[in-house]
């Protein structure tokens, strides 16, 4: 319980944001790698994958979340809060934008030399959108964890 | 060009105040004790309401509380 002493209650909620995100990320490749290696990657084989995602994260945050809120008292946002808050919004939001910036690039690289970088997919694209949101929301967790432990 | 920064003198008002704990004063100016950490340490600047209400905590005037250097 030493941990949690040394981190207010929104730190440690923002670590198993962290976490989460880490997890679905790793879980993700782990099933989808194996399939864009066999050629197998389509719509029927990303749903399942998905659906599993969700009900892992749905799990996860019931456990976690439950257990940081039992353990911690929650605080009420203060204005620095919302400072580091708007501060990792906005590293999101870049991150968001140069991934779909990515997405279109490749789309028009993919028209352009399909034989070259091979065939872009709905289900691929839809992936990739995936991975973008995932590494937005990551981005956005370690600039607020980032701001907090410079600040102390 | 060097960065201006607002300093404080919020931990010897808080020890002039009979030894007010951090997490007193957070409570009486609607922030958390991390906040207020932080504004110890000087490692964030307060927005001038913050400023206001930490100053009437300790019944001081803004700038004695706070210094813009």
């Amino acid at each position: 319980m030493q941990f949690l002493n040394n981190y207010s209650n929104r730190e440690l909620n923002i670590w198993a944001e962290l976490t989460l995100d880490i997890l679905v990320y790793l879980y993700f490749i782990y099933r989808v790698y194996p399939l864009l290696i066999n050629g197998q990657f389509n719509n029927e084989t990303l749903v399942p994958i998905i659906i599993t995602t969700i009900i892992i994260s749905i799990i996860y945050s019931i456990i976690v979340f439950g257990v940081i809120n039992i353990f911690t008292k929650e605080e009420e946002k203060d204005e620095r809060d919302y400072f580091y808050e708007l501060n990792s919004y906005r590293i999101s939001y870049y991150i968001s934008q140069g991934g779909i910036l990515g997405i279109i690039c490749l789309i028009l690289f993919n028209e352009l030399y399909q034989e070259n970088i091979g065939l872009l997919t709905p289900p691929k694209i839809a992936m990739i959108f995936l991975i973008i949101s995932v590494l937005s929301s990551t981005g956005k967790s370690l600039t607020q964890l980032f701001n907090y432990r410079k600040s102390i | 060009m060097k960065k201006q920064k607002i300093k404080n003198q919020i931990r010897r008002l808080r020890f002039d105040a009979n030894e007010m704990t951090q997490a007193e004063l957070a409570e009486k100016a609607s922030v958390t004790r991390q906040t207020i950490i932080a504004l110890e340490a000087q490692k964030y600047s307060p927005s001038l309401e913050l400023a206001f209400r930490i100053a009437k905590v300790f019944d001081v005037p803004l700038e004695e509380a706070f210094q813009y250097n």
